[in-house]
This record gives structure tokens, sequence and C-alpha cells, in this order.
């Protein structure tokens, strides 16, 4: 079910209503009743069934038994179990015929004959990337005695399958939001009015903005052999504002809906675009995620006894300073690797999303103090706007430029893409008619950049002030709802939504 | 308490605004959307049909002629299946003497209507069950089944939100060339003579599908007790369209209704290679003589009411004036003295 979609605004409201109107202490039960429609909506059959069962009776048993046993050995092989049972249908499901094709290429480069036949492409429920993730923390964290074990199973059931999560996280934890889950929430008008100017904000960047900019990307990259040079550099840039818009959007979507059942989300995006550095561009950007891998990753691989041995001869042997950072950045590799495969798998998305980020932070980190000494010696102030104004463009420019991977069909196609790019055409710019000719006309151009103003001025906001909206709210009446109407009637209007146009889908759903 | 009027009173302001900014963004004015325009029970005549309705009769001189109203329940390539339905639509806001139903396209295969051709009529309609029921029924024909496809039906602003492009000074205004629902064919596209074109009497029984909607119309007819003239224009017919057409003039005479076959009146005088638009329209001329004719017709038949004494039906007269301009801008004559060139 598309978050921009009929039923599903239909689903919330009925959802909603009922959610209010029964009894308090049976709250829960309609969300779960709800996210289990949600769940197997258009895709109830035996396989999915299946599936979800895995992962909630491993988590549901081991969580008890972890506990049961937490200071035997036993809780710990429990943990390993769970992981493995869940971590092994993921790996089955999502990334089975990804290691098949790796194997099949690397036979093919050293002219072994022999090909895996790749798995037929099974039903696969919605969402199973996040809820098997949460699933995992959900056990760490019994294990790590940072959280109690749910003892009834619908309730650890509703944990797993909360609707509003499912699409595009962000990544929950048991501890955070049991007690917001579980309890009982009166109608409240202002969480209402709050949820709902989020749903409006999260629709205006899906369907005015990601979908307008995607028509662009989409005619440039699906034909890089005719839009080339200054086209590719645009729609590169523009690519990295549409999975913004887009990923972004629907987690306003989503924390909104959550918001008006009472239920706070993490928030998953601090304004980005604003990030001086990729480290930091990083730690705004689908930040559920980045905190997700570090607590449940990074870390223990740091404090893993095969690292620290590591650590220590790499200190013997190359000295203190860089001895530490050798183990740190294979730890920060295997990271960043594990982000590319969450992502999708394939090589484009392990490179886009996670080697050339390695290596953007690599870069940072290595020469970062080398570029200050090289700045103070040239005498260039680095505190003043101009100079931040530059660290955050070659930001976005870097993450641009990896996400071509992202974006392209395969390996090939990116680098392709990235040849056609450096052709020198920039009279497109100018010449008031090519820059019309890939999918946007003049009055598309205009209200993309209007919307993209506004976006950029929220984000400020937002950078300034933590919630725009609190602001908004405090307002009188007659500026409030004028600028609520003109949002509703902005994506209403503007919107690339509804019969001309194709359904909006989510670039980050298929996760 | 206060919550719930502020949060009423938001609502209502967003509906306000947004009939307003649907009306603009809604370029299409069309006959049937300015039937609603009419004060309740004002209308003496309700002439459904395709475009051969709001093209071939002239409402604003039939008034001028003999004071009654006429109402135009026309769309082009109307589907006849929407017949039925459109009479129902009628009843709540009018009480006519006669329905005249256009019978041209009532041999028309019913699948063969397209998205534009059905979305015409449905979307001029006011939101009512009447509306929902003209969607469901018209795309049954067509096999559009699931909700997310007729949702677009019911909710025209899913299709129409996208046209902010092409607002204009019509969109605020509506045209000025529909003239209470009449719009005019300005000139002659040099339509061949077709002196040889003489109706035939062959009958090629028409498609089932199609005599059941006939038959449901009848029935409906019958039961409500309603004065009904069935008209076939003046046109040109292809042969084997003309043969179904004459199996649906005997179905309706079996049923003890009338047929004008406006082809085989040779009163009517239409002279093909002058009063064409094309060879499915009559031009202003051929409407004009078209509209002398068949109003005096009308007039005495129902003894219609005259109304051109009456204050309340001013905007008729504003309506034949505001013609008269325009034709006189356009022709760079009179209009009186097209009219004095005939003799009906």
């Amino acid at each position: 079910m598309s978050l921009i979609s009929f039923s599903f605004l239909l689903f919330c409201i009925i959802t909603i209503l009922i959610y209010f109107i029964v009894p308090k202490k049976f709250q829960w039960i309609i969300l779960l009743i709800s996210s289990i429609c949600f769940l197997f909506y258009k895709n109830l059959n035996i396989y999915t069934i299946i599936q979800s069962l895995i992962v909630l009776l491993s988590s549901y048993s081991f969580g008890i038994l972890i506990e049961k046993f937490r200071n035997e050995k036993k809780s710990k092989i429990f943990l390993l179990i769970g992981i493995f049972i869940i971590l092994a249908q993921l790996i089955y499901l999502k990334y089975t015929n990804v290691f098949l094709r790796s194997f099949n290429l690397i036979f093919s480069l050293f002219n072994i004959k022999y090909r895996f036949i790749l798995l037929s492409n099974k039903p696969v429920l919605i969402g199973i990337s996040y809820y098997s993730l949460i699933m995992i923390s959900y056990l760490i964290d019994i294990y790590r005695r940072a959280c109690e074990s749910q003892k009834n199973i619908f309730k650890c059931a509703l944990f797993m399958s909360y609707f509003p999560i499912l699409t595009s996280g962000p990544f929950i934890r048991y501890d955070n939001i049991k007690d917001k889950l579980y309890s009982q929430h009166k109608f409240n008008y202002s969480l209402m009015c709050k949820g709902l100017i989020r749903i409006l904000w999260g629709l205006f960047k899906v369907i005015v903005i990601s979908q307008r900019l995607g028509y662009f990307v989409d005619t440039v990259y699906g034909n890089i052999y005719t839009y080339i040079g200054f086209y590719i550099v645009i729609a590169t840039l523009f690519f990295t504002l549409q999975l913004y818009t887009n990923f972004s959007g629907s987690i306003d979507i989503i924390m909104g809906i959550s918001e008006i059942f009472g239920i706070d989300l993490p928030e998953n995006f601090r304004a980005p675009f604003f990030s001086k550095t990729i480290t930091e561009f990083w730690r705004n950007w689908h930040i559920t995620l980045g905190a997700w891998l570090k607590d449940y990753i990074f870390y223990p691989l740091l404090k893993s006894n095969f690292i620290q041995a590591l650590t220590h001869k790499c200190k013997n042997k190359f000295g203190k300073k860089i001895g530490k950072k050798i183990p740190l950045y294979i730890c920060l590799f295997i990271m960043w690797i594990l982000i590319g495969i969450w992502h999708g798998g394939d090589y484009t998305f392990i490179i886009g999303s996670g080697i050339l980020q390695f290596v953007f932070i690599l870069i940072e980190d290595i020469f970062g103090t080398i570029i200050i000494k090289i700045n103070d010696k040239l005498g260039i102030n680095m505190k003043t706007f101009s100079y931040k104004l530059y660290q955050v463009i070659r930001t976005y420019l870097l993450f641009s430029f990896a996400m071509i991977f992202f974006r392209a069909d395969s390996v090939i196609n990116a680098l392709e893409t990235i040849r056609f790019m450096f052709v020198w055409n920039p009279w497109i710019l100018f010449d008031h008619t090519s820059l019309y000719a890939a999918g946007l006309d003049r009055y598309d151009f205009g209200v993309l950049i209007i919307s993209l103003v506004a976006l950029f001025i929220v984000d400020i906001g937002i950078k300034k002030f933590d919630s725009v909206r609190d602001k908004l709210l405090q307002q009188n009446i007659v500026f409030r709802w004028g600028v609520i109407y003109l949002l509703l009637f902005v994506i209403i209007i503007f919107g690339c939504y509804g019969v001309d146009y194709n359904p909006s889908s989510f670039i980050y759903r298929q996760f | 308490m206060k919550n719930i009027i502020k949060a009423l009173i938001f609502v209502l302001i967003f509906f306000i605004i947004f009939n307003y900014v649907f009306k603009i963004l809604w370029l299409d004015d069309n006959p049937l959307k300015r039937f609603y325009k009419e004060p309740k029970d004002s209308l003496d005549v309700i002439y459904i049909g395709s475009s051969n309705a709001y093209v071939h009769f002239n409402t604003v001189l039939a008034w001028n002629r003999y004071g009654y109203t006429t109402g135009l329940l026309s769309h082009d390539s109307q589907s006849f299946a929407s017949t039925k339905l459109l009479i129902e639509e009628a009843e709540k806001y009018q009480s006519p003497y006669v329905y005249v139903i256009d019978l041209a396209l009532s041999i028309n295969e019913l699948d063969s209507f397209e998205e534009a051709q059905i979305r015409r009529t449905t979307d001029a309609m006011n939101f009512t069950n009447n509306r929902i029921q003209m969607i469901n029924k018209l795309l049954s024909y067509i096999n559009v089944t699931s909700i997310n496809e007729k949702i677009g039906y019911y909710f025209s602003f899913l299709k129409y939100h996208n046209r902010w492009k092409n607002v204009n000074r019509e969109s605020f205004l509506g045209r000025d060339d529909l003239f209470k629902g009449f719009y005019y064919c300005k000139f002659t596209n040099g339509i061949e003579s077709h002196d040889s074109y003489v109706w035939k009497n062959n009958v090629t029984k028409i498609e089932e599908e199609n005599k059941e909607v006939l038959l449901d119309l009848l029935e409906y007819i019958k039961l409500n007790n309603l004065n009904v003239l069935f008209v076939i224009p003046k046109r040109i017919f292809k042969d084997e369209d003309q043969y179904k057409l004459n199996d649906v003039i005997n179905i309706i005479k079996d049923n003890n209704m009338e047929v004008i076959n406006f082809n085989t009146l040779q009163d009517l005088n239409i002279d093909f290679s002058h009063d064409l638009y094309n060879a499915a329209h009559l031009n202003l001329y051929g409407s004009t003589k078209y509209t002398l004719y068949f109003s005096k017709y009308l007039e005495t038949k129902y003894n219609l009411p005259d109304h051109r004494e009456d204050s309340t039906y001013n905007s008729w007269n504003d309506e034949y004036n505001r013609f008269k301009q325009i034709y006189k801008s356009i022709n760079n004559k009179e209009y009186d003295e097209l009219l004095d060139s005939y003799d009906y």
C-alpha cells in the first residue's frame, strides 16, 4: 500500500477513528490489527505468513529465554540463535540472488563454466529489512539488559509490525517506544494538528518536489546517450534532492500519522544538506540507521577480541597514532559495506552508499588536519560564511557524485554516465528550450524552484529552531491557517498525483 | 467544543476555496454544466443528446421567437446510455413540458466510448448518487471495474488539478461562445455536395446491448409518464447507421412514442453544400433553419408558454442580444438579415 494512495488515506482515517473510539485499553489491539492488515495487504499467502512468524516467534521466544538465563552462558547462545534465524531468513529472501550473481561473476572472470541458478522471486513481506533489524536489536537489548522482554506475544507482534514504520522506517528501539506503544492515549487536538501539518509537509516534499524531480532524472538517466553533459550534471544534482525529499517526505508522513496516535518516533533527518562534511552529513541523514549500525555493529566490532588484538599489534608496528586508526578504519569499512548491502546489495548500492562514502570519510579524516594547516598558512579564514558555504556545496557535490552509482542500473552504466557527464554543452542552460525537453517544462521548473526555496527555508528553520511547526503554531490564527491552506492547495494543485501521473513510488520502500 | 467548531470552520473554508479553485482549474465549460445554472423549474424543454443537440438547436433563437426556454443536457459524443440517468438528474431541478432526445448515438457500440467522452458527461454533473451511478454504468461497458481507476472519475480534481498550466481569462470568466448552452459552428468547411444523399429504408437490428438500453429508457419514460420526443438529427449518416436507426425508430414506434427523422423531412430545406459544418454537424445557417422549423413544431405541439414579458427571464434576452452582437462582429452583418432570408 503506497503512502500516496487513496487506499492508504482511507486505511489511516478508519484506523485513527477506531483507535480513538474504542476503550483506551484496546487501542494497542487496534494498532496491531491495522498493522497486520497493512503488512498482508494484497500479499497474504503461506510464504508471507511463515516469514512473519519466523521473525515473531524467534524474537519472542528467544527474548524470554535470553532474559531467563541472563546470568548463564546459555543466554549468549540463545541470542546468537535468535539473531541467526532472523538474519538467515533476511539474507535468504533479499540477498541470495545478489550473492549468487557475485559468484557467477567471479566464475566468469576465472573462466569457470559453472553458474548458479538464481532463485525465483518469492513474495516478500513489506518492510522485512526494517522489522528484521528492529527485532535483532530487541534481542540484543534484552541481552544487554537495556530492556525487559515482552511476555505478551501480541504486544511483541505490534512492536515488530507497527504499520507506520514498515515502509521507510525509522528504526525504533523497544525500550524507547514500548511505553507509548502500549499505553492509553486520549485524543489530543493539538497533537492531531501537529501530526496533520507534518503529514502535509511530507506530502509536499514527495508529490510536489520529489515526483517532479523524478521526471527529469528518469528522462536523463533513462537516455544517457541522448541527454549528455550538463543534463547529467543537473539530473545527478536533482537525484540527490529527489532521494532526500522522497525519503524524508515519507518519514514526515509516517511520523505525522504516529504523532496522531500519540506515539513519537525518532527523527531520521535533520537538514542534512547543511552539513559541512560527509561525516556530519551521515549524522543527519537516515539517523536511526546510522545509530543502529553504530550500536549493534560498529562498537561491538571495535570492542571485539579480534579488533582489540589487531589494535595492539598495529600500535606496536605503526606507532600509537596510526596503529589506533587502522582497526578503526577496518571497522568503518565493514560498517559502510553493510550499509551498502542493506540498501539493496547490488554493487551499485555497495559502491554508491557504501564504499564511496567510506572513502570520503577516510579522506576527511586523514586530510582534515592537513587542510586546516594549509588554510592557516594561506591565511584562509575557515570560520567565514563563504568558507562554510564552500564546505556545504562540496559535501552536496560529493554525495551527489556517489549517488550516480546508487541511481544507475549497473556499475557499467554508472561509469558510462560519469563519462558522458563530462561532455561540454553549457548552452543547454541558456537556449530556453533544451532544458525543458527532458521531462519538465518551464512551468514545472518554476514550481520546482519555488518549492525548493521553501524547503530550504524550512530546513534552515529546523536547523535553527529544531521545530518549525512549533513556531508556526505559536503564530496567530490568520497566519497559521493561511500557511496551512497555502500548503494544502499547493499540494492539491501542483502535486504530481492522480489520473495523469504514475502512482508515487517510494525509493526507499524496497528496503 | 471550541476545537470542534474551529475544525469545522477550517474544513468549511477549505471547501469554499477548493470549490472556487476547482472551477478555475476545470476549464471545460460546457452546456451540461450550464444546465445547473438555470433557476429551478425554469426550463420548458430539455434537449438531451450528443453534440448534435447543442450545435443544431439554437436555444436563444427559439426563446426569441416563441418565448419558451430550452435546457441542454448535451455534450460531445455523449453516450446514449447516459440518457435515462440524465433525465433523472433533470427531474431533480426542472419540470419540463417535454424532453427531446437525440438518437444519433443510440446505435454506437457501448464499449466504443473513450475516457474523454465519458468524462465530459460525468465530470459536468453535480456530485450526487446519480453521478456515481452514471460513472459505474458507463465504465461497466468499457470494463473499468477497479476502484483505483474509478476514483479518478468520482473525484474529478484527481484528473484536472494538473491543468494549472492552462489557466487563462476563460478559466475565471467562463466561455463566451455558449449561449444558454448553444454553440454555433461559424464556418462551412467546404463539404462536398451530397445531392445524392437519400435516407434508405433498409433495417438492420441494433446490438442487443443497445436495445436493452433503449428499452430500459422507454420503460422509464412510460413509468414516469413523461412527454418525450425522439429525433434523428439532420446530418450525414453512413448507410449501415441508417439501417440501424430505422430499427431504433421501429422499436420506439412500437412503444407508441413519437420519432422525427429530420433526414426524411423535405420542409427543412437543408442544403448540405451550404448548411453543413462537417458531415455530422450543421453550421450556423443549418442550425438556424433547423431551429426555426423545430422550435415552431415544439411550440405548436406542446403548447409551450411564452415568458418574454416576464422579467425573471431577462437573462434569456441578454443572451440572445449577446449572441446577435457576436454574430455581427464575426459575420459583419445583423443576424436579423439572415433570419429574413429564411421562410419558416
